[in-house]
């Protein structure tokens, strides 16, 4: 897919410094800038659209975004999963309305033209209206995207023909993502349900909040952390043995404690759960790893989803113009926890990171005063400080990605920006540099869950 | 726990008394008021020990699809509390660090469409009602929301305590940042 408004003149790198630490404001409210992210990196990403678990039979829909594009997932008869655009050819109406369910056709509500689960156009109403040569049926099913593919059950989509498969796409990533996707046998599932609401705010900043913002939590969530734990404060953050890690624009910081957000999450069956399983975990995914998981930790898969790994929040940023992003938000369990620890994990996750949750409240309202508040011109002109730990550049023998010593850090918030500065001036996806080389090689250090089909 | 009235049973019940009827709507105005003056002590105080309090998230499905997205506990949910879950909650206010609540939102819970019923129980009645909560914070940040409320309320000593209560938010994306609020 050609978009005409990629090879224009790019001009993104005079809106930050990542060397210096600076970011220019006008990336975080200028409508321009927002309509470009649309087609630079929204139109080109590889975007989550579905968790496995969300589509277990053949037929099974559901409805999202890609961007602001708005499109249906379905399962195939065959297992396979395939993605279009919801939109009718005829005149774009939108052929399904619900969030999810199950079908066997989509209709479109206007002339009546009907699609089976994987968008070919099987008919319409009143069809001798169209005289032969009038339409080619085989070229008027639902626009499909360029490719589907899944990691571990989670299930992503690009508009963009060429560009990284998306196994070079998440990379070494994949080291941290088993961490949340496969820390137990059976892998993970989506609780039933999702919860949208509406921020006033760009969607840069939720994305980046999750990705390496450790240090606002003590501060903006204090009360929440007190709320949850009997008046106790935020667990203590080790600079020495924390870490910032970066892959091609995703992030994962992360405590090596191990107890860190479960704690947070103040629900002391699911601490009790983990610990139970936490030989288990060392035996399948190393020592290192079972004892980052469950540490006070945020992760953000580029360019717009986040999860935190034993609160067991995942969420999406939505973009809704520059002003404005709807959070999507799930809550993800590991399919082999008995049912009463997911329902504890499901309470704790609402009780937290729902809408009405004790830290989720104090969130948003920064979010929207960080991104309204450049409606002033001189404001928007402002530089905005990232420079936080920007000397703390480590080696390290375990630990894949561009990897920072100290939790509290703007390294990943960084590595984010080069990512967005990346897709912004890129012509040619493929040119664009991996951010580091890959350590690992192939998916040999990752596992594969059994039962899970190619896409 | 199970001994208290469903929301769901029976189907309809006969219409209380005028008494019982005034006497219920004052309770959820005084209810009502306690959530808009922030007299959460006072609101805590209405709430029976075994308290459902329960919001579900219900997604847009179309009329054939018979997924129960309503009464399955397992779902996610905005509120699915218990009365300690509730005074967790209720503990982020004390704390002084609840940065988003300084300076305070102003709130307005209209409570309309009160009917009181009858249940199998002497001391239980079931209590349907609508209400708009109306928020407005800082400079110009609105936001209304709207929907039904199915409540069981019980009367001991002379008042009545809540023990269950269903809300059904007429939102499919929240058209809020978050719910600072008990509806």
């Amino acid at each position: 897919m050609r978009l005409e408004r990629i090879g224009r003149e790019p001009e993104f790198s005079r809106y930050m410094d990542l060397k210096e630490g600076w970011l220019d404001r006008r990336i975080f409210s200028d409508a321009e800038i927002y309509e470009e992210e649309l087609y630079r990196i929204f139109a080109r990403s590889w975007l989550f659209v579905a968790h496995e678990s969300q589509l277990p039979k053949a037929g099974d829909f559901l409805t999202t975004h890609m961007g602001e594009d708005a499109v249906i997932v379905t399962r195939q008869p065959d297992g396979s999963i395939k993605v279009y655009l919801n939109s009718c050819p005829h005149r774009g109406n939108k052929v399904c309305f619900a969030d999810a369910g199950n079908t066997r056709r989509f209709v479109c509500n206007y002339h009546g033209w009907a699609f089976n689960t994987a968008g070919e156009l099987q008919g319409m109403h009143e069809e001798y209206c169209y005289d032969e040569g009038d339409i080619d049926r085989k070229k008027n099913g639902l626009r499909q995207v360029a490719r589907v593919g899944s990691y571990k059950g989670l299930v992503f989509a690009t508009f963009a023909q060429d560009g990284p498969s998306l196994d070079a796409w998440l990379g070494d990533f994949r080291w941290y993502l088993d961490m949340l996707l496969d820390n137990e046998e059976g892998g993970t599932e989506l609780v039933g349900g999702c919860i949208k609401s509406v921020i006033s705010a760009n969607w840069k900043f939720g994305v980046e909040n999750f990705i390496g913002d450790a240090y606002h939590a003590g501060w903006t969530h204090d009360s929440g952390c007190r709320s949850m734990n009997d008046g106790q404060p935020f667990p203590p953050i080790d600079m020495e043995n924390s870490y910032h890690a970066s892959v091609n624009g995703h992030g994962w910081e992360f405590g090596t404690e191990g107890v860190g957000d479960l704690f947070l999450l103040g629900r002391p069956k699911v601490m009790e759960y983990y610990e139970k399983i936490r030989p288990k975990m060392a035996d399948r995914l190393g020592t290192m790893r079972s004892q980052i998981f469950g540490s006070v930790a945020s992760a953000s898969i580029f360019p717009n989803v986040s999860f935190l790994p034993g609160i067991s929040t995942f969420r999406q940023w939505q973009p809704k113009g520059p002003m404005q992003f709807e959070l999507k938000t799930w809550v993800i369990v590991n399919k082999a926890m008995p049912d009463d620890i997911k329902d504890e994990v499901t309470k704790g996750v609402m009780q937290t990171f729902g809408p009405g949750g004790t830290f989720e409240m104090d969130d948003g309202e920064n979010w929207e005063n960080c991104t309204t508040v450049n409606r002033g011109v001189v404001t928007r002109h402002e530089r905005l400080h990232y420079r936080c730990g920007i000397g703390r550049q480590i080696d390290h023998d375990t630990l894949p990605g561009i990897v920072y010593r100290g939790q509290y850090n703007d390294a990943n918030q960084r590595g984010f920006y080069q990512r967005w500065l990346d897709m912004m001036e890129a012509t040619d996806l493929g040119a664009m540099p991996p951010r580091p080389e890959p350590r690992l090689t192939g998916v040999a250090e990752t596992r594969d869950l059994p039962g899970l089909f190619a896409l | 726990m199970n001994q208290t009235t469903t929301l769901e049973r029976p189907r309809t019940g006969a219409t209380a008394s005028l008494e019982v009827t005034h006497a219920l709507t004052q309770t959820l105005y005084r209810e009502a008021r306690c959530l808009d003056d922030e007299d959460y002590a006072g609101w805590v105080a209405m709430l029976a020990d075994d308290l459902h309090y329960h919001m579900p998230g219900i997604e847009t499905r179309y009329r054939r699809d018979k997924t129960d997205q309503v009464t399955d506990l397992t779902r996610m949910a905005y509120y699915n509390d218990s009365l300690d879950e509730i005074k967790k909650r209720l503990l982020r206010l004390e704390t002084g660090t609840a940065w988003s609540e300084d300076p305070a939102t102003r709130y307005t819970h209209i409570i309309t469409n009160v009917e009181v019923e009858h249940t199998d129980k002497a001391d239980e009645f079931r209590v349907f009602s609508n209400f708009y909560a109306y928020r407005n914070r800082n400079e110009r940040d609105e936001d209304s929301l709207i929907g039904s409320r199915i409540d069981i309320w019980r009367e001991t000593g002379g008042a009545y305590q809540l023990v269950r209560r269903r809300i059904i938010l007429k939102h499919n994306v929240m058209l809020s940042k978050n719910l600072n609020i008990y509806l």
